[in-house]
């Protein structure tokens, strides 16, 4: 059981980020890719810079830095302003070298820009750190400082600057998203071993706890006086532990969202002297009707508590369309017009609240009651989203 | 578990004494008289981890004059054992150490086809409940039932009839609507296929999960009380086949890929 707690705590991202790590190794391979493009077009285009010498020493600042920030975001602690402002300060600056390295003249002759795509790195990394909107603005930064050095905005120059944006807004997007993903998936894992946890404590209590107190009641049923009111109480605590645990093992929702399983709330009524049948698979509902409908068979069984020594059963049916819920006692009935009567006096009996609540569901109550076989109150709601 | 192996002596503090006063219960089965009537004590085997429960259960059984002929703690050793103890009633707790409840059922029916399971829960496992009736279980108690209340479903289990608790009748009505809403399996089984309820029987089985008794049912229906018990007999049984159909198709399919 330990190793198995274990297996779940290392399969658990170590830290909060551990999405991003993949996104942020991507832009380091991007930065290190666009590099050996800007080595190749350098190379080629050399001979027609202004100052190939100052060209060399800039592809060279270009490789380091695109060292220094795949080191630097590799590390949690460093992904932080100082480094983002100085990734995009170094960018800028290489950007705005470039027409005098180059020489306006071969430039305006069609030689490539110094930097090329490398210059979207920063705009990546801004993206990745901090969503969206960071993204946009590193790209606005980046792309105008872009435009800015060009004599005339060429067809093509524009272009790049608008995907430079476009990449900077999508990848924020996917970063953010990578993000709610962990947490979710971190919620899930935590569910996932409170549930076991859960699980396990309830196989524990049954193979000990919940043995021995059905015993004592067993045994001890027949004797008098207190011993006797010993077991019953043992037999009370059983029964109620017994609809605990029954009730943890199930999953808090099944299927869709906000559906609750009619079982899972019903199961904490079932105490002894009451008993609860239901199918062995789940009955969702949307979460505020199966609590109304709760609600309407707890006030049933509170009125068997007072009318009817308190011996119950509750029947859960799920039909489909709709999901019915019967209460049934062995009491002495409701005496014929009673509920009229209590209607005419303008009191709110307890089968008034009942009908109140199923109305609203848009369901049905039917109550049949003879003085020799008890009471049966039975709730029917629809399930009108299917 | 403590290793009780093999056909036990029932376990009571007579020693000597390992069957009931009334002689007749050979190991040769009497033609006349049904099994768990008067006269005729009913062969129990107990399956439980529990030794506090097997001996308190044995000698419940044993007072009311029954012949306890086997107890185990692990479910593979009762299947084991069965052959040579002949149980006519194997009262199984669902949970064992080794196997499950429906693997022992199903290695006990291989060996007695005619042997009969009550299931005895402390929790309310409603699946493995469900899954063991459909594997041939024909009775259910949950461990708080008081002991008299167990004997006569000791009898009446050995009797043949089901026993049913209004939670059991709850999860067999529960499947029953399940398999209906269920569409029919892909591998080109048709509707007909599926078990259904009849009218009555939905009827029978929604009273019995309500908490009435055969006795008050056949009341309220105005049926005998045999009937009803007939009708409860039924949808076990429906329940039942449909399984093993399915358990037969399942192996085929296996075979033949």
């Amino acid at each position: 059981m330990a190793g198995e707690r274990c297996g779940i705590v290392t399969r658990m991202p170590s830290s909060p980020g551990g999405f991003e790590m993949p996104l942020w190794r991507a832009v380091a391979v991007f930065r290190a890719a666009s590099l050996a493009y800007v080595c190749l077009v350098a190379l080629r285009e050399a001979d027609r810079y202004a100052h190939p010498l100052a060209g060399a020493g800039l592809v060279l600042l270009m490789a380091v830095w695109t060292a220094v920030t795949a080191f630097g975001y590799a590390r949690p602690a460093w992904r932080r302003w100082p480094l983002l402002l100085a990734d995009l300060g170094v960018v800028l600056a290489i950007l705005l070298a470039t027409p005098w390295v180059i020489g306006r003249a071969a430039l305006h002759g069609g030689v490539p820009t110094l930097a090329v795509a490398w210059l979207a790195g920063p705009v990546l990394a801004w993206a990745v750190s901090g969503g969206r909107r960071r993204g946009t603005v590193a790209a606005v930064v980046i792309g105008g400082a872009d435009l800015a050095t060009r004599e005339r905005i060429s067809t093509s120059s524009l272009t790049g600057a608008i995907l430079l944006l476009l990449a900077g807004a999508v990848v924020g997007h996917v970063a953010r998203l990578a993000v709610t993903a962990e947490e979710r998936l971190q919620r899930a894992v935590e569910l996932e071993a409170a549930t076991r946890e859960r699980e396990r404590l309830a196989r524990g209590i049954h193979d000990s706890v919940l043995q021995v107190l059905a015993l004592v009641q067993r045994r001890g049923a027949d004797l008098p006086g207190e011993a006797g009111e010993l077991a019953r109480l043992a037999g009370e605590q059983e029964a109620a532990l017994r609809a605990l645990i029954g009730g943890a093992a199930l999953p808090p929702a099944t299927g869709g969202h906000d559906e609750v399983d009619v079982r899972t709330l019903l199961s904490r009524y079932a105490r002894a002297g009451v008993s609860l049948s239901a199918p062995a698979t789940p009955v969702p509902l949307p979460a505020t009707v199966a609590r109304e409908l709760a609600a309407a068979t707890a006030a049933a069984l509170d009125n068997v508590e007072r009318h009817a020594g308190g011996r119950a059963w509750v029947l859960v049916e799920d039909e489909g369309a709709t999901v019915t819920v019967s209460v049934r006692d062995e009491g002495p009935g409701i005496p014929e017009g009673r509920l009229e009567e209590a209607q005419a006096q303008g009191r709110l009996g307890v089968a008034q609240s009942i009908r109140g609540r199923v109305a609203d569901l848009g369901g049905t109550v039917r109550i049949a009651s003879s003085p020799d076989a008890g009471t049966e109150v039975e709730l029917t709601v629809p399930r009108s989203d299917r | 578990m403590t290793g009780e192996a093999g056909v036990e002596r029932p376990v009571t503090g007579e020693a000597g004494v390992e069957r009931p006063a009334t002689g007749e219960a050979g190991v040769e089965r009497p033609v006349t008289g049904e099994v768990g009537g008067p006269g005729r004590p009913v062969r129990v085997m107990i399956v439980d981890d529990h030794p506090m429960w097997r001996e308190g259960v044995a000698r419940d059984l044993t007072e009311a004059g029954h012949l306890v002929v086997a107890t185990s703690g692990e479910g593979r050793q009762a299947v084991r054992v069965a052959p040579a103890a002949r149980p006519d009633v194997v009262v199984l707790d669902l949970q064992l150490p080794d196997i499950s409840g429906v693997a022992v059922i199903q290695g006990l029916r291989e060996a007695l086809p005619d042997v009969r399971v009550l299931m005895l829960s402390a929790s309310g496992e409603q699946q493995s409940v469900l899954d063991a009736v459909k594997a041939g279980a024909t009775g259910y108690l949950v461990k708080s039932a008081a002991p008299a209340e167990f004997l006569d479903a000791v009898r009446r289990t050995a009797a043949g009839e089901p026993v049913f608790t209004p939670g059991l009748a709850g999860l067999v009505l529960g499947e029953y609507r399940r398999l209906a809403a269920t569409p029919a399996g892909p591998a080109g089984s048709s509707p007909g296929e599926t078990p259904r309820l009849t009218e009555r029987e939905t009827e029978v089985l929604r009273l019995v999960a309500k908490g009435l008794s055969y006795k008050q049912v056949a009341q309220r229906l105005g049926l005998s009380h045999r009937t009803v018990q007939n009708h409860v007999q039924n949808t076990l049984g429906k329940l039942q086949l449909h399984n093993r159909v399915e358990l037969t198709r399942y192996a085929i399919e296996r075979g033949l890929d």
